[in-house]
């Protein structure tokens, strides 16, 4: 189908902060998130031509910015090229971690509600850290999911994979996260009142987000 | 309601792509009947969806200024 210059510079100003805030956890780095952003504009004018239509264009270039991150990861050998692959595969038991059935103890229930505390309890840092952590793999399908608000199929066409794949990539990307915030709450002492977590900062971002997206220049 | 109960087990197995509203009608409505009725499911429910929203809130979109002004120039040079 291929798009016209006008529609493509329209396209890509709208999904600028998205692609900017998929790019920062993806790299972890500001500048290298720049550098990345700017890359994959480069990239996806240049492949305009595989565009299949402008439903797809979403999908379409945050394909070209995970594909081009993960170039530049083998480029700068960061981890083995086979990891991702064989990933779904491994660690069974990955799939079925989960901080509910860790907390929940219906008998106790009057005693009070573990997992709506430990949710109470939980920080934007705690859920940036723990999603920082996560593999590559894992992160971007977290990241499209629960951030971006993809479907399963707008996802399976990012990624490249079949949306069975799509499906049990999250169920153990879930998984890990759960692992990890439950490893974070268990190193600061779930139920336990630390003065350390009481100067909570606000959300960084909390200002700039209620900027209507109509104010966008574009 | 035609539709055939689910049980526990079957709700779990469904129950990101419920959160995920990734169900057909058909069964949405089944699991929309489970979690009415069970208490334990509906507990899990609701901590996988509140998580969800949690995880919702890192969302950043507003692009930052200076990086905003970048790509506008490069898709000038284009
Ligand atoms: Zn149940």
């Amino acid at each position: 189908m291929g798009v016209s210059k006008e529609l493509f510079e329209k396209q890509v100003l709208g999904l600028l902060g998205p692609l900017q805030g998929v790019a920062r956890r993806l790299t972890r780095n500001d500048t290298e998130a720049e550098d990345l952003v700017a890359e994959t504009v480069t990239r996806a004018w240049r492949a305009r031509d595989t565009l299949e239509s402008e439903a797809a264009f979403r999908s379409w270039l945050f394909r070209i910015l995970n594909n081009t991150f993960i170039s530049d990861l083998r480029r700068a050998g960061a981890r083995p090229k086979t990891e991702s692959i064989h990933a779904d595969e491994t660690n069974e038991d990955e799939a079925y971690f989960s901080v509910f059935e860790q907390v929940h103890q219906p008998f106790l229930l009057w005693f009070g509600n573990p997992e709506q505390e430990f949710l109470d309890k939980l920080l934007r840092e705690d859920l940036d850290r723990a999603l920082a952590t996560l593999p590559e793999h894992h992160r971007i399908v977290v990241i499209l999911s629960d951030l971006e608000e993809f479907s399963y199929s707008e996802i399976a066409e990012t990624l490249e994979v079949p949306i069975g794949t799509v499906r049990s990539r999250l169920a153990r990307a879930r998984s890990a996260l759960q692992k990890l915030l439950w490893q974070q709450a268990k190193d600061y002492g779930l139920g336990s009142e630390e003065s350390t977590r009481d100067g909570e900062k606000p959300c960084p971002q909390a200002g700039e987000q209620s900027v209507a997206p109509s104010a966008r220049k574009v | 309601m035609s539709n055939k109960p689910i049980d526990c087990e079957q709700a779990l197995s469904i129950l990101y792509d419920y959160l995920d509203r990734e169900l057909g009608e058909h069964d949405h409505e089944a699991m929309e009947h489970h979690l009415s009725v069970c208490k334990s499911c509906f507990s899990r429910a609701e901590f996988e969806q509140r998580l969800k929203e949690k995880m919702k809130s890192l969302r950043e979109a507003q692009p930052a200024a200076d990086s905003n002004d970048r790509i506008k120039q490069l898709l000038k040079d284009l």
